[in-house]
């Protein structure tokens, strides 16, 4: 079987395109990321027995490895978990009357546009090719993030697309350098292959490298959300409809991330330390938790305060890759995996929140857990998870990381994350959890969900994230593994 | 054949300029226009030397895209959008244009002593040629921060595209055509997405003007 999951998506639009009944489009919908995964799921085993695979056509542009894979894999299971929550979360902004039937077809069109062009970031194996995927994402959810047509959503968007656009511009200079490096060393047309660079990075020159370095962190970074570079992502995070908000906050700033991690791999390797990149990755990470830190302090919007919290935990991935030994490569990659599971559940749960009662503001909400039973407990437990409780699955890779920074000599660096780590903490109990209790005293709400379909969704999450604390499956350990090997270059 | 295309970097650079010291949206258009000719007549030579030397056409087709597009196509859209949007004439920069173009011109010997590093790499004559076109990014990005109206910061965005694509040209004589490809499909739809998103904001906003969009804080 041939090379399937890019093709899914675009069937997926043209089919989309030709239907008109909002019905089938929602059929579409489920249909298409239930393929998706299931596709993964193939690809995921292959890779897990076979290491790397190599698609022949298309000049072999295709190349999947276990790293690609992980964040394929994060894509696509989000992917499905949201498609599903977007049928019921569309149905109640149409009877709310706040976007008109047409505008469903409009929404999936989107969305299945942005999926495609993340499988494309992840599977190619081109730098170029992967930056004009990672370009690409930005420009199918510009609209996304605009969906709601208001002031506040327009500014969001604008200010999206042009910080990104730039942002990733900055990046391609980073790889023009990359291709630089390689002159003399590598034939033009394998000069922008990742794999080739990469065994061939002990030849590569030195000093361009690492002026390309640079560049793609900075650029690949604002993507990715990093401090000071994150300024688009509270105002993206927090406008855009809510199934969207958990694709980009526990998808996209995955897969710009995983740009980063190629590049270190082959800068790492030809400079034989990481005492440079590691230098600027502990730096940005550091910075993205302390901004973070202080923003969720005084946060009075829960979208926005959810948004900062992914700032925080790109942050600490970029510490852990910054690290680079092996246990915390292990942590990192790991954390990566756990945080998108809890991110996007609390955005869904949020999401909840959000068309119960019509606000993002905390102080206008109370008593959640009485009048959202399902979802205002997922929220509660998921805001414990996402600021490293125990049991939950966050906690396992943060104590990961951080037990690396204190064996791996950083002992100072260690001491900073987890003072900010228990800042942050403190920040979410003291903005969020007045939400929860006490009566809501103004109008008389109904108790009851609304979208039952998707708090089933966000229920199975939660128990995702739970039971990843206590113990994790084989294959997964193999897999991390494996990308593991790759980034080490073991 | 060559002379011609170090005359030409130093126009583009010169055109970077012209631009920061330019006050009104059309002018801005018009000059974007004259710079991406520029660009156009230098992926020509370019390309007639490859495809004497390799027989390759990769270059020269990127040539008729860079015409059609960013010669024709986009500054004509860029202009129907502002009629569109046009309220009154009004100057839209923050600083004097002198203090402009002189953060220019440290920008220029900035970018000099920075690639100054790669002089063990690439021979110095094509060192000079990409001070010009790195520095037309960076020209474009401060342009960025120094318009206020959207369509301002449309211009400085492509500016740095252009900079970013005379680089790869003058660098690594030319990328993958598949990148190029791929990079001139981003661009256009980057351009179409921002001239939609223009025309909400002003619908919204009855401005163009980025300093209304300041609701989202903190």
């Amino acid at each position: 079987m041939g090379f399937i999951l890019p093709i899914i998506p675009v069937i997926t639009v043209l089919l989309l395109f030709l239907t008109r009944k909002s019905f089938l489009q929602h059929i579409i919908n489920l249909l298409a990321s239930g393929l998706l995964v299931i596709g993964a799921l193939l690809l995921t085993y292959k890779v897990v027995n076979q290491g790397s695979i190599r698609y022949g056509f298309l000049g072999g542009i295709f190349y999947v490895d276990a790293l690609s894979v992980i964040v394929l894999d994060i894509v696509i299971i989000i992917g499905l978990v949201t498609s599903i929550y977007s049928v019921g979360y569309l149905q109640e902004e149409i009877r709310q009357e706040k976007i008109r039937p047409g505008q469903i077809k409009r929404y999936y069109l989107l969305m299945y546009s942005f999926i495609f062009t993340m499988v494309m970031a992840l599977t190619v194996n081109n730098l170029g090719l992967m930056w004009i995927a990672i370009e690409a994402t930005t420009l199918a959810s510009a609209f996304l993030v605009g969906f709601d047509n208001n002031k506040y959503a327009l500014e969001a968007a604008w200010k999206y697309v042009i910080i990104c656009s730039v942002g990733i511009a900055i990046a391609f200079l980073g790889i023009i350098l990359f291709y630089l490096s390689a002159r003399g060393v590598l034939s033009e047309s394998a000069a922008l292959d990742w794999v080739a660079l990469y065994e061939n990075a002990k030849s590569l020159q030195s000093p361009v490298l690492r002026l390309a370095f640079i560049f793609i962190l900075v650029g690949f970074g604002t993507k990715a959300g990093l401090a000071p570079m994150h300024t688009w992502l509270p105002d993206a995070h927090s406008q855009a409809p809510s199934p969207i908000s958990a694709l980009l906050s526990g998808v996209l700033l995955n897969s710009a991330m995983y740009g980063i991690i190629r590049a270190l791999t082959i800068v790492n390797c030809n400079l034989e330390n990481n005492i440079f990149t590691g230098r600027l990755l502990l730096a940005i990470g550091i910075l993205s938790i302390l901004t973070a830190a202080i923003f969720i302090m005084t946060q009075r919007d829960y979208k926005r305060l959810l948004a900062y919290s992914s700032i925080e935990h790109m942050g600490i991935i970029a510490v852990a890759m910054g690290v680079f030994t092996p246990l915390a490569v292990f942590g990192g990659l790991l954390h990566m995996i756990n945080h998108s599971l809890t991110k996007s559940m609390l955005f869904l749960s949020a999401g909840n929140i959000l068309q119960k009662f019509n606000t993002m503001q905390i102080s206008k909400i109370k008593g959640v857990l009485k009048i959202l039973p399902f979802s205002g407990t997922a929220f509660l437990l998921g805001l414990f998870a996402i600021a490293g409780t125990p049991p939950f699955s966050i906690f396992s890779s943060e104590i990961n990381i951080i037990v690396a920074l204190f064996s791996g000599g950083s002992i100072w660096i260690g001491v900073v994350l987890v003072l900010l780590l228990a800042v942050v903490f403190a920040g979410i109990v003291a903005s969020l959890f007045r939400m929860f209790y006490g009566e809501r005293d103004q109008e008389t709400l109904q108790p009851g969900e609304i979208n039952k379909a998707g708090t089933g969704a966000i229920v199975v999450l939660l128990i995702a994230i739970t039971l990843g604390g206590l113990f994790m499956p084989s294959y997964v350990i193999e897999l991390i593994y494996q990308a593991q090997g790759l980034i080490l270059g073991i | 054949m060559l002379e011609f295309v170090k005359i030409l970097s130093v126009l583009i650079l010169l055109s970077a300029f012209v631009l920061m010291g330019n006050k009104r949206i059309n002018s801005y258009i018009e000059t974007f226009r004259v710079q991406s000719l520029f660009i156009a007549l230098m992926a020509g030579i370019n390309g007639i030397i490859m495809l004497r030397t390799e027989g390759r056409f990769d270059l020269l087709a990127i040539c008729v895209l860079i015409l059609v597009l960013k010669v024709i196509y986009i500054p004509g859209l860029l202009h129907r959008t502002y009629a569109h949007v046009k309220y009154e004439v009004e100057k839209d920069f923050i600083l004097n244009i002198p203090i402009l173009i002189s953060v220019c011109s440290g920008l220029v010997v900035f970018t000099y002593f920075c690639l100054g590093t790669l002089s063990s790499i690439i021979p110095n004559s094509i060192i000079l040629q990409l001070v010009n076109s790195v520095s037309v990014i960076w020209i474009g990005l401060f342009f960025m921060i120094s318009r206020k109206k959207a369509i301002g910061q449309i211009i400085g965005f492509l500016v740095i595209e252009n900079g970013l694509f005379v680089t790869t040209m003058l660098g690594t004589e030319g990328m993958p055509f598949i990148v190029d490809l791929g990079l001139f499909i981003d661009l256009i739809t980057a351009i179409l997405i921002m001239g939609i998103l223009v025309f909400r904001i002003n619908d919204l906003f009855d401005s163009i003007d980025t300093d209304q969009l300041n609701k989202l804080k903190g």
